[in-house]
């Protein structure tokens, strides 16, 4: 990077005083411009890039917490969601016949499916992920690894019920997702209310929060989290906050295919924001920067380290 | 200059100031697309798609300075979208021809992502919030000094650190 570039400054200070309604000296910026061909290139460049920021910046959605001078509208992008199926769901046939007739679907690291059930209601299963599904009890189904997003269609009469390792999630109408990891489980709402173990701690989750609960404990920790971020891995991104490397590595070898260590150091550092799952795929070294961390190849993996 | 122009104003200001724009186009790197740029401009004022502007010279200019910035993205996207098509025909995702779509549209997701998680870390707290009532919300540099409660050499100073932040990201993400 080319921090102490003067015409990298200069430029920099020449899109600050344009970019006012009232600048007027436009003389003056023609002459600097004319002094060397590279001035006109710098500027471009920075102006460019903020008009890029500036444009991003609109799209994106604010969380509850933004205390912003002012209330601004806030244009939210969605990714149509054939588009991103095109692109994520690659289908395999992970389906078995297990004891009694219980189908269990499984997906690869990688891979997604969405899984449409009789009453209209959608189970989208994430890569490296299982659940189990019953015929004859339509409204029952287990979550044994991974993650899933859930759209159900709600029943007054009978609730969908989704058993979570020793845990149970009974929804009130909703979109959810569960996550179902090696230490913890986790529920997210995005719409309506899930019931975490109506018979035990009976905690309601709504819209904007995330329950999680460590697995074998009955304790349970709320979060908030921007609605978008429920299920935000069918559009190919996964957001960390506070990870450990170790648990970011986990995370991107079941969403990518691609095999993720953390160093033995690193493990326990802790990383946050937010990436694309298939520019990752495509050079996994691009993580790098993204979450300010050091990735580099090693065997037939990559381990990323703490910077 | 107080005094409001109407359009055949801009047209007039641009007739006696012809040279001068596009000696300003030359400087500006518009090489050979200098007179296109400059017939575009005429368009945009001698359709009328402008209302009346206190200053038809700054108009102008400022009109073709954000030409060249709109047709500068736009190559550097063109560049961006060829080099997807490259990594997608490679082999990597064999099977998905909308993939460049969906990419772009990923991608510009996780710029948003980016910019705000840059803004938001920007120190002191105050430089991320003037970049985005300047250029967001569109507050004049004067008015948001007044907001602010600061000089406005210090909005522009702070405005110069953003831009130098933003345009080291976009670096870095074209660099990947």
């Amino acid at each position: 990077m080319q921090h102490d570039d003067p015409i990298r400054e200069q430029a920099a200070q020449w899109a600050v005083r344009t970019g006012d309604p009232g600048f007027a000296d436009w003389d003056a910026f023609t002459d600097w411009l004319e002094q060397d061909p590279a001035h006109a290139e710098a500027y471009d460049r920075v102006a460019a890039a903020v008009a890029d920021a500036a444009d991003a910046e609109r799209d994106v959605v604010l969380p509850a917490n933004d205390a912003g001078p002012a209330a601004r509208p806030l244009v939210r992008r969605w990714i149509p969601t054939a588009v991103a199926a095109v692109l994520l769901i690659v289908v395999t046939f992970g389906l078995w016949w297990g004891q009694g007739g219980v189908q269990t679907y499984e997906t690869a690291p990688g891979e997604t499916r969405l899984i449409a059930l009789e009453d209209g209601s959608t189970i989208d299963l994430a890569a490296d992920s299982r659940i189990a599904l019953d015929p004859d009890k339509p409204r029952l189904a287990k979550l044994e690894h991974g993650r899933a997003l859930f759209t159900i269609v709600h029943d007054e009469g009978d609730p969908f019920v989704l058993d979570v390792g020793a845990d149970r999630v009974v929804d009130a109408g909703t979109v959810f997702e569960v996550r179902l990891g090696a230490e913890e489980l986790a529920v997210g709402v995005s719409e309506g209310l899930v019931i975490f173990n109506p018979a035990g701690q009976n905690v309601r989750v709504q819209p904007g929060q995330l329950l999680e609960s460590p697995l074998g404990s009955k304790n349970v920790t709320m979060h908030d989290i921007p609605l978008e971020q429920v299920g935000e891995w069918r559009e190919g991104r996964i957001t960390f906050e506070r990870a450990s490397i170790a648990e970011l590595a986990a995370e991107l070898t079941s969403m990518s295919g691609v095999t993720f260590r953390a160093a033995p150091a690193s493990g326990r550092n802790e990383v946050s924001g937010s990436v694309l799952i298939d520019p990752i795929r495509a050079d996994p070294a691009s993580l790098g920067p993204l979450l300010g961390v050091s990735v580099r190849k090693a065997g037939d993996g990559w381990l990323i380290e703490a910077r | 200059m107080t005094v409001q122009a109407s359009s055949s104003g801009l047209e007039a200001a641009f007739l006696e100031n012809r040279e001068r724009l596009l000696r300003f186009l030359v400087a500006r790197g518009a090489g050979e697309e200098a007179e296109d740029v400059l017939q575009e401009i005429w368009l945009k004022i001698s359709e009328r798609r402008t209302g009346p502007v206190a200053s038809p010279l700054s108009y102008l200019f400022r009109t073709a300075d954000l030409l060249l910035i709109d047709r500068y993205r736009a190559r550097r996207q063109a560049e961006r979208r060829d080099r997807a098509w490259s990594e997608v025909n490679s082999g990597a995702t064999l099977g998905v021809s909308d993939a460049p779509l969906a990419d772009r549209q990923l991608a510009s997701r996780q710029l948003a992502l980016l910019v705000k998680k840059l803004l938001d870390d920007l120190e002191p707290p105050r430089v991320g919030e003037i970049f985005r009532r300047h250029r967001i919300d569109g507050l004049t540099q004067r008015q948001i000094a007044a907001e602010f409660g600061v000089s406005l050499s210090t909005v522009e100073s702070d405005l110069r650190r953003a831009y130098k932040a933003l345009a080291d990201l976009r670096e870095q993400l074209d660099e990947v």
